[in-house]
Protein backbone atom coordinates (compact mmCIF):
# COMPACT_ATOMS: atom_id res chain seq x y z
CA UNK A 1 0.00 0.00 0.00
CA UNK A 2 1.18 3.40 -0.73
CA UNK A 3 0.07 6.51 1.59
CA UNK A 4 0.43 9.51 -0.61
CA UNK A 5 2.47 11.97 1.42
CA UNK A 6 0.23 15.21 2.67
CA UNK A 7 1.31 18.11 0.86
CA UNK A 8 2.10 20.66 3.73
CA UNK A 9 2.22 23.61 1.56
CA UNK A 10 -0.74 23.21 -0.30
CA UNK A 11 -2.68 22.14 3.14
CA UNK A 12 -1.21 25.88 4.68
CA UNK A 13 -1.89 27.29 1.59
CA UNK A 14 -5.28 26.27 1.74
CA UNK A 15 -5.77 26.84 5.57
CA UNK A 16 -4.52 30.36 5.19
CA UNK A 17 -6.91 31.31 2.47
CA UNK A 18 -9.86 29.63 4.76
CA UNK A 19 -9.01 32.34 7.60
CA UNK A 20 -8.93 35.39 4.85
CA UNK A 21 -12.26 34.29 3.60
CA UNK A 22 -13.78 33.85 6.89
CA UNK A 23 -11.87 37.19 8.30
CA UNK A 24 -13.04 38.99 5.03
CA UNK A 25 -16.91 37.73 4.87
CA UNK A 26 -17.24 38.38 8.64
CA UNK A 27 -16.26 41.94 7.78
CA UNK A 28 -18.74 41.63 5.09
CA UNK A 29 -21.61 40.56 7.49
CA UNK A 30 -20.21 43.62 9.79
CA UNK A 31 -21.30 46.03 7.17
CA UNK A 32 -24.04 44.20 5.81
CA UNK A 33 -25.83 44.11 9.25
CA UNK A 34 -26.12 47.53 9.60
CA UNK A 35 -27.10 48.24 6.02
CA UNK A 36 -29.80 46.15 6.65
CA UNK A 37 -31.14 46.49 9.77
CA UNK A 38 -31.14 50.46 8.87
CA UNK A 39 -33.56 49.09 6.58
CA UNK A 40 -36.06 47.09 8.10
CA UNK A 41 -35.43 48.42 11.94
CA UNK A 42 -33.09 51.44 12.89
CA UNK A 43 -31.20 50.74 15.67
CA UNK A 44 -33.07 53.35 17.83
CA UNK A 45 -36.73 51.45 17.60
CA UNK A 46 -35.09 48.07 18.68
CA UNK A 47 -33.36 50.00 21.35
CA UNK A 48 -37.11 50.70 22.64
CA UNK A 49 -37.03 54.17 21.23
CA UNK A 50 -37.18 57.70 23.18
CA UNK A 51 -38.63 55.83 26.37
CA UNK A 52 -35.83 53.35 27.29
CA UNK A 53 -32.94 55.77 26.14
CA UNK A 54 -34.44 57.97 28.68
CA UNK A 55 -34.20 55.20 31.11
CA UNK A 56 -30.78 54.03 30.00
CA UNK A 57 -29.55 57.58 30.31
CA UNK A 58 -31.24 58.09 34.40
CA UNK A 59 -29.84 54.44 35.06
CA UNK A 60 -26.54 55.22 33.75
CA UNK A 61 -26.40 58.85 35.78
CA UNK A 62 -27.03 57.04 38.96
CA UNK A 63 -23.97 54.91 38.66
CA UNK A 64 -21.76 57.47 37.81
CA UNK A 65 -23.47 59.36 40.77
CA UNK A 66 -22.13 56.22 42.84
CA UNK A 67 -18.54 56.16 41.13
CA UNK A 68 -15.82 58.03 43.13
CA UNK A 69 -13.82 57.94 40.37
CA UNK A 70 -16.51 59.37 38.05
CA UNK A 71 -18.48 61.48 39.95
CA UNK A 72 -15.92 64.75 40.75
CA UNK A 73 -16.39 65.01 36.33
CA UNK A 74 -19.73 66.13 36.82
CA UNK A 75 -19.39 68.48 39.45
CA UNK A 76 -20.18 71.59 37.60
CA UNK A 77 -22.68 69.60 35.17
CA UNK A 78 -25.98 71.16 34.61
CA UNK A 79 -27.11 67.12 35.24
CA UNK A 80 -30.53 68.14 33.42
CA UNK A 81 -28.75 69.75 30.66
CA UNK A 82 -26.32 66.76 30.09
CA UNK A 83 -28.95 64.14 30.31
CA UNK A 84 -30.91 65.79 27.66
CA UNK A 85 -28.16 66.20 25.38
CA UNK A 86 -26.74 62.58 26.05
CA UNK A 87 -30.25 61.24 25.12
CA UNK A 88 -30.36 63.76 21.56
CA UNK A 89 -27.05 61.85 21.37
CA UNK A 90 -27.52 58.71 21.70
CA UNK A 91 -31.36 59.44 19.69
CA UNK A 92 -28.84 60.68 16.92
CA UNK A 93 -26.55 58.22 16.54
CA UNK A 94 -28.72 55.24 16.99
CA UNK A 95 -30.96 56.60 13.38
CA UNK A 96 -33.58 57.67 15.56
CA UNK A 97 -35.58 61.26 14.93
CA UNK A 98 -33.46 63.52 16.74
CA UNK A 99 -30.15 65.68 16.13
CA UNK A 100 -27.51 65.97 18.65
CA UNK A 101 -26.54 69.92 18.91
CA UNK A 102 -24.46 69.90 21.66
CA UNK A 103 -20.76 70.81 21.71
CA UNK A 104 -18.34 68.35 19.51
CA UNK A 105 -16.97 65.60 21.74
CA UNK A 106 -13.62 67.18 21.44
CA UNK A 107 -14.25 70.07 22.73
CA UNK A 108 -16.95 69.09 25.47
CA UNK A 109 -14.31 66.90 27.29
CA UNK A 110 -11.49 69.20 26.97
CA UNK A 111 -8.88 69.42 29.70
CA UNK A 112 -10.46 67.46 31.73
CA UNK A 113 -7.46 65.04 32.47
CA UNK A 114 -9.51 62.12 31.38
CA UNK A 115 -7.89 58.67 30.95
CA UNK A 116 -8.55 55.22 29.41
CA UNK A 117 -9.54 54.40 32.78
CA UNK A 118 -12.32 56.51 32.70
CA UNK A 119 -13.27 56.10 29.41
CA UNK A 120 -13.59 52.16 29.97
CA UNK A 121 -15.25 52.43 33.47
CA UNK A 122 -18.02 54.35 31.70
CA UNK A 123 -18.25 51.99 28.28
CA UNK A 124 -19.13 49.88 31.63
CA UNK A 125 -21.80 52.02 33.17
CA UNK A 126 -23.29 52.35 29.92
CA UNK A 127 -23.87 49.04 29.15
CA UNK A 128 -24.68 47.62 32.45
CA UNK A 129 -27.41 50.54 32.11
CA UNK A 130 -28.39 49.60 29.03
CA UNK A 131 -28.65 45.72 30.29
CA UNK A 132 -30.49 46.43 33.03
CA UNK A 133 -32.97 48.19 31.25
CA UNK A 134 -33.71 45.39 29.26
CA UNK A 135 -31.65 45.93 25.62
CA UNK A 136 -30.85 42.56 24.18
CA UNK A 137 -27.04 42.06 23.66
CA UNK A 138 -26.89 42.39 19.46
CA UNK A 139 -28.42 46.08 20.23
CA UNK A 140 -26.36 46.68 23.06
CA UNK A 141 -23.34 45.41 21.03
CA UNK A 142 -24.19 47.54 17.97
CA UNK A 143 -24.94 50.99 19.94
CA UNK A 144 -21.68 50.32 21.79
CA UNK A 145 -19.70 49.84 18.24
CA UNK A 146 -21.51 53.32 17.00
CA UNK A 147 -20.45 54.95 20.00
CA UNK A 148 -16.53 53.21 20.28
CA UNK A 149 -15.24 55.67 17.69
CA UNK A 150 -15.66 58.48 19.20
CA UNK A 151 -12.50 57.90 21.61
CA UNK A 152 -9.83 59.37 19.52
CA UNK A 153 -12.16 62.97 19.64
CA UNK A 154 -12.94 62.27 23.07
CA UNK A 155 -9.00 61.62 23.94
CA UNK A 156 -8.02 64.06 21.46
CA UNK A 157 -8.03 67.10 23.97
CA UNK A 158 -7.12 65.88 27.01
CA UNK B 1 -5.58 20.14 63.98
CA UNK B 2 -2.91 17.76 64.72
CA UNK B 3 -4.32 15.19 63.00
CA UNK B 4 -4.34 17.22 59.78
CA UNK B 5 -0.46 18.01 59.62
CA UNK B 6 0.84 14.31 59.77
CA UNK B 7 -1.44 14.30 56.45
CA UNK B 8 -0.19 17.84 55.43
CA UNK B 9 3.83 16.86 55.74
CA UNK B 10 3.69 12.82 54.46
CA UNK B 11 1.66 14.33 50.53
CA UNK B 12 2.96 18.09 50.85
CA UNK B 13 4.09 18.26 47.34
CA UNK B 14 0.42 17.18 46.17
CA UNK B 15 -1.47 18.63 48.93
CA UNK B 16 0.83 22.59 48.66
CA UNK B 17 -0.42 23.42 45.11
CA UNK B 18 -4.11 21.96 45.05
CA UNK B 19 -4.25 24.22 47.73
CA UNK B 20 -2.85 27.31 46.34
CA UNK B 21 -4.75 26.72 43.32
CA UNK B 22 -7.79 26.30 45.05
CA UNK B 23 -7.15 29.02 47.43
CA UNK B 24 -6.69 31.12 44.33
CA UNK B 25 -9.42 30.33 42.60
CA UNK B 26 -11.79 31.24 45.53
CA UNK B 27 -10.09 34.69 45.99
CA UNK B 28 -9.99 35.44 42.13
CA UNK B 29 -13.80 34.86 42.50
CA UNK B 30 -14.45 36.20 45.35
CA UNK B 31 -12.34 39.09 44.70
CA UNK B 32 -13.89 42.73 44.30
CA UNK B 33 -13.68 44.25 41.18
CA UNK B 34 -11.67 46.95 42.39
CA UNK B 35 -8.78 45.29 42.57
CA UNK B 36 -9.35 44.61 38.75
CA UNK B 37 -7.94 46.78 35.75
CA UNK B 38 -10.09 49.08 33.80
CA UNK B 39 -10.33 47.51 30.64
CA UNK B 40 -13.10 45.60 29.81
CA UNK B 41 -14.00 42.20 30.64
CA UNK B 42 -12.36 39.74 28.16
CA UNK B 43 -9.84 42.74 26.03
CA UNK B 44 -6.74 40.51 28.03
CA UNK B 45 -7.30 37.46 26.14
CA UNK B 46 -6.58 34.36 28.02
CA UNK B 47 -2.94 32.68 28.48
CA UNK B 48 -1.05 31.32 25.20
CA UNK B 49 1.23 28.19 26.05
CA UNK B 50 4.27 30.29 26.03
CA UNK B 51 2.61 32.65 28.63
CA UNK B 52 2.35 35.28 26.29
CA UNK B 53 -1.89 37.03 26.20
CA UNK B 54 -3.38 35.84 23.69
CA UNK B 55 -5.30 32.88 22.76
CA UNK B 56 -4.30 29.06 23.29
CA UNK B 57 -1.29 28.24 21.02
CA UNK B 58 -1.28 31.79 19.23
CA UNK B 59 -0.09 35.44 21.49
CA UNK B 60 -2.19 38.29 20.41
CA UNK B 61 -1.41 41.60 21.10
CA UNK B 62 -3.33 42.46 23.61
CA UNK B 63 -1.83 42.89 27.02
CA UNK B 64 -2.34 40.68 30.05
CA UNK B 65 -5.03 41.10 32.28
CA UNK B 66 -7.12 44.20 32.47
CA UNK B 67 -4.92 46.79 33.56
CA UNK B 68 -4.96 49.75 31.59
CA UNK B 69 -2.66 53.07 31.41
CA UNK B 70 -1.60 54.22 35.01
CA UNK B 71 -2.66 50.79 36.11
CA UNK B 72 -0.63 47.34 37.16
CA UNK B 73 -1.99 44.03 36.25
CA UNK B 74 -0.45 40.43 36.66
CA UNK B 75 -1.65 37.09 35.94
CA UNK B 76 -0.93 33.21 36.38
CA UNK B 77 -2.17 30.28 34.89
CA UNK B 78 -1.96 26.55 34.71
CA UNK B 79 -2.30 24.13 31.72
CA UNK B 80 -2.30 21.24 30.49
CA UNK B 81 -2.93 19.86 27.10
CA UNK B 82 -3.18 15.74 26.14
CA UNK B 83 -2.38 14.39 22.49
CA UNK B 84 -2.31 10.78 21.55
CA UNK B 85 1.14 10.48 22.30
CA UNK B 86 2.24 13.57 24.77
CA UNK B 87 0.83 15.11 27.91
CA UNK B 88 2.25 19.26 27.61
CA UNK B 89 1.72 21.20 31.31
CA UNK B 90 2.22 24.68 31.61
CA UNK B 91 2.81 27.12 34.09
CA UNK B 92 2.97 30.78 33.65
CA UNK B 93 2.97 34.31 35.21
CA UNK B 94 2.79 37.76 33.27
CA UNK B 95 2.70 41.10 34.45
CA UNK B 96 1.57 44.16 32.50
CA UNK B 97 2.68 47.72 33.40
CA UNK B 98 0.45 50.69 32.17
CA UNK B 99 -1.11 48.39 29.52
CA UNK B 100 2.19 49.37 27.29
CA UNK B 101 4.53 46.17 28.47
CA UNK B 102 3.35 42.81 28.95
CA UNK B 103 6.00 40.56 30.41
CA UNK B 104 5.92 37.04 31.10
CA UNK B 105 7.60 33.49 32.16
CA UNK B 106 6.42 29.87 31.33
CA UNK B 107 7.57 26.48 32.17
CA UNK B 108 6.69 23.86 29.95
CA UNK B 109 6.82 20.32 30.16
CA UNK B 110 6.35 18.21 27.54
CA UNK B 111 5.92 14.15 28.79
CA UNK B 112 6.52 11.97 26.27
CA UNK B 113 4.66 9.53 27.07
CA UNK B 114 4.56 6.97 24.51
CA UNK B 115 8.35 7.61 23.69
CA UNK B 116 9.50 8.01 27.53
CA UNK B 117 11.46 10.88 29.42
CA UNK B 118 10.17 14.49 29.01
CA UNK B 119 11.05 17.73 27.81
CA UNK B 120 11.27 21.23 29.32
CA UNK B 121 11.49 24.15 28.32
CA UNK B 122 11.50 28.29 30.16
CA UNK B 123 10.09 30.99 27.60
CA UNK B 124 11.09 34.31 29.09
CA UNK B 125 9.14 37.04 26.72
CA UNK B 126 8.09 40.37 26.48
CA UNK B 127 5.84 42.25 24.88
CA UNK B 128 5.04 45.73 23.51
CA UNK B 129 1.68 47.66 22.17
CA UNK B 130 2.91 49.72 19.73
CA UNK B 131 -0.37 51.74 19.46
CA UNK B 132 -4.21 51.11 19.27
CA UNK B 133 -6.74 49.82 21.19
CA UNK B 134 -8.75 46.63 20.32
CA UNK B 135 -11.78 47.96 21.22
CA UNK B 136 -11.82 51.35 20.24
CA UNK B 137 -8.83 52.21 17.33
CA UNK B 138 -10.61 51.84 14.01
CA UNK B 139 -7.33 49.65 13.41
CA UNK B 140 -7.25 47.82 16.09
CA UNK B 141 -4.44 46.97 18.40
CA UNK B 142 -0.53 46.72 17.31
CA UNK B 143 2.24 45.06 19.85
CA UNK B 144 5.50 43.66 19.57
CA UNK B 145 7.00 41.20 21.47
CA UNK B 146 9.85 38.64 21.66
CA UNK B 147 10.33 35.37 23.54
CA UNK B 148 13.38 33.98 24.67
CA UNK B 149 13.16 30.28 24.58
CA UNK B 150 15.80 28.19 27.06
CA UNK B 151 15.68 24.31 27.08
CA UNK B 152 16.67 22.92 30.21
CA UNK B 153 18.20 19.98 28.43
CA UNK B 154 19.06 19.69 24.88
CA UNK B 155 20.14 16.17 24.76
CA UNK B 156 17.22 14.71 22.57
CA UNK B 157 16.32 17.83 20.08
CA UNK B 158 20.23 18.29 19.55
CA UNK B 159 20.15 13.95 18.37
CA UNK B 160 17.10 14.70 16.30
CA UNK B 161 19.24 17.16 14.23
CA UNK B 162 18.33 20.50 16.33
CA UNK B 163 21.25 22.95 15.80
CA UNK B 164 20.05 24.95 19.11
CA UNK B 165 18.95 24.70 22.56
CA UNK B 166 18.00 27.68 23.04
CA UNK B 167 16.24 30.53 20.42
CA UNK B 168 14.26 33.80 20.07
CA UNK B 169 11.05 34.19 18.41
CA UNK B 170 10.00 37.76 17.57
CA UNK B 171 6.82 38.68 16.36
CA UNK B 172 4.34 41.65 15.06
CA UNK B 173 0.62 40.98 16.00
CA UNK B 174 -2.41 42.74 15.18
CA UNK B 175 -6.12 42.27 17.37
CA UNK B 176 -9.47 44.06 16.65
CA UNK B 177 -12.66 43.42 17.72
CA UNK B 178 -15.59 43.96 15.61
CA UNK B 179 -18.21 45.12 17.37
CA UNK B 180 -22.04 43.25 16.56
CA UNK B 181 -20.38 41.49 13.27
CA UNK B 182 -22.11 38.16 13.33
CA UNK B 183 -25.76 38.18 14.70
CA UNK B 184 -25.34 41.01 16.84
CA UNK B 185 -22.13 39.14 18.36
CA UNK B 186 -18.70 40.64 19.00
CA UNK B 187 -15.96 39.15 16.88
CA UNK B 188 -12.58 39.07 17.83
CA UNK B 189 -9.98 38.93 14.60
CA UNK B 190 -6.16 38.06 15.51
CA UNK B 191 -3.23 37.82 13.39
CA UNK B 192 0.41 37.59 14.30
CA UNK B 193 4.19 37.22 12.19
CA UNK B 194 6.51 35.45 13.83
CA UNK B 195 9.89 34.91 12.82
CA UNK B 196 11.52 31.78 14.41
CA UNK B 197 13.60 28.81 14.54
CA UNK B 198 11.92 26.98 17.11
CA UNK B 199 11.05 23.48 16.58
CA UNK B 200 7.57 22.38 18.05
CA UNK B 201 7.86 25.72 19.80
CA UNK B 202 10.86 25.06 20.98
CA UNK B 203 10.35 22.02 22.81
CA UNK B 204 12.70 19.90 19.60
CA UNK B 205 15.34 22.51 19.66
CA UNK B 206 16.02 25.10 17.39
CA UNK B 207 16.92 25.03 13.43
CA UNK B 208 18.14 21.95 12.00
CA UNK B 209 19.37 20.81 8.98
CA UNK B 210 16.33 21.79 6.40
CA UNK B 211 16.39 25.23 7.36
CA UNK B 212 16.70 28.29 10.49
CA UNK B 213 15.24 31.08 10.71
CA UNK B 214 11.89 31.70 8.95
CA UNK B 215 8.72 33.62 9.07
CA UNK B 216 5.38 31.97 10.04
CA UNK B 217 1.71 33.28 10.06
CA UNK B 218 -0.85 32.98 13.15
CA UNK B 219 -4.66 33.47 13.05
CA UNK B 220 -6.97 32.91 15.40
CA UNK B 221 -11.17 34.24 15.03
CA UNK B 222 -13.75 34.16 18.26
CA UNK B 223 -17.06 34.70 18.79
CA UNK B 224 -18.58 36.46 22.05
CA UNK B 225 -21.36 34.49 22.41
CA UNK B 226 -22.16 36.39 25.53
CA UNK B 227 -19.76 39.34 27.04
CA UNK B 228 -18.34 36.07 29.10
CA UNK B 229 -17.53 33.69 27.03
CA UNK B 230 -15.64 33.39 23.42
CA UNK B 231 -15.34 30.68 21.08
CA UNK B 232 -13.06 30.47 18.25
CA UNK B 233 -10.67 28.97 16.23
CA UNK B 234 -6.88 29.51 16.07
CA UNK B 235 -4.05 28.70 13.37
CA UNK B 236 -0.30 28.25 13.84
CA UNK B 237 1.79 28.05 10.80
CA UNK B 238 5.39 26.27 12.20
CA UNK B 239 8.43 25.82 10.41
CA UNK B 240 9.48 22.39 9.02
CA UNK B 241 13.85 22.30 10.06
CA UNK B 242 14.01 18.61 10.89
CA UNK B 243 13.94 15.97 8.17
CA UNK B 244 14.12 13.26 10.55
CA UNK B 245 10.79 15.01 12.80
CA UNK B 246 8.53 15.83 10.21
CA UNK B 247 6.53 19.18 11.46
CA UNK B 248 2.64 20.30 10.89
CA UNK B 249 0.95 23.71 11.65
CA UNK B 250 -1.25 23.38 14.56
CA UNK B 251 -5.09 24.52 14.94
CA UNK B 252 -7.48 24.51 17.79
CA UNK B 253 -11.16 24.92 18.36
CA UNK B 254 -11.59 26.92 21.71
CA UNK B 255 -13.47 28.08 24.12
CA UNK B 256 -12.98 30.73 27.07
CA UNK B 257 -15.18 31.63 29.99
CA UNK B 258 -14.04 35.52 31.82
CA UNK B 259 -16.16 34.31 35.20
CA UNK B 260 -14.85 37.77 35.87
CA UNK B 261 -11.87 40.14 35.46
CA UNK B 262 -9.78 37.52 37.89
CA UNK B 263 -10.78 34.05 36.83
CA UNK B 264 -10.83 32.46 33.21
CA UNK B 265 -11.24 28.92 31.96
CA UNK B 266 -10.31 27.50 28.60
CA UNK B 267 -11.57 24.16 26.78
CA UNK B 268 -9.64 23.32 23.58
CA UNK B 269 -10.16 20.78 21.04
CA UNK B 270 -6.13 20.70 19.43
CA UNK B 271 -4.63 19.07 16.22
CA UNK B 272 -1.06 19.67 16.27
CA UNK B 273 -0.28 17.08 13.36
CA UNK B 274 2.91 15.18 13.82
CA UNK B 275 5.37 15.40 16.61
CA UNK B 276 8.92 13.75 16.77
CA UNK B 277 7.97 11.31 14.30
CA UNK B 278 4.44 10.66 16.15
CA UNK B 279 1.67 10.96 13.24
CA UNK B 280 -1.61 12.94 13.69
CA UNK B 281 -1.61 14.29 17.46
CA UNK B 282 -4.94 15.23 18.99
CA UNK B 283 -6.49 15.91 21.98
CA UNK B 284 -7.77 18.52 24.21
CA UNK B 285 -6.33 21.28 26.67
CA UNK B 286 -7.99 23.15 29.50
CA UNK B 287 -6.40 26.07 31.24
CA UNK B 288 -6.63 28.13 34.01
CA UNK B 289 -5.92 31.89 34.67
CA UNK B 290 -5.71 33.89 37.49
CA UNK B 291 -5.41 37.47 36.86
CA UNK B 292 -5.24 40.69 39.22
Amino acid sequence: MIIQPRSTSSRRSLIALLFAVVSLTLMGCAHQSTALTTTSAPLYERLGGATTIDAVVENFLYRIADDDDMVGFFANTNIDFFAQSLASQLCDVSDGPCRYEGPPMDRAHQNMGLTDVHFNRLVEHLDAAMEEEGIALGNRNELLGRLAPMYADVMRLQ
Amino acid sequence: MKSLLPVFSSSRSLLRPSLCGCLAIGLALTADSSFAGSRILGTGGVSAIEGAAGGGLSPWAVLTSTASEQEVGATASATRAWVDDYRLTVTGASLNVYDRVELSVARQTLDLETLGGELDQDIYGAKVRLWGDVLYHPWGIWSMGVQHKRLVDGATPTALGASDTNGTDVYLSASKLLFSAVAGRNVLLNATFRNTDANQGGLLGFGGDQGNRTWVAEGSVGVFITPQWVVGAEYRQKPDNLSVAKEDDWQSLYSAYFFNKHLSLTGAWLDLGDIAGLPSQRGGYLSLQAAY
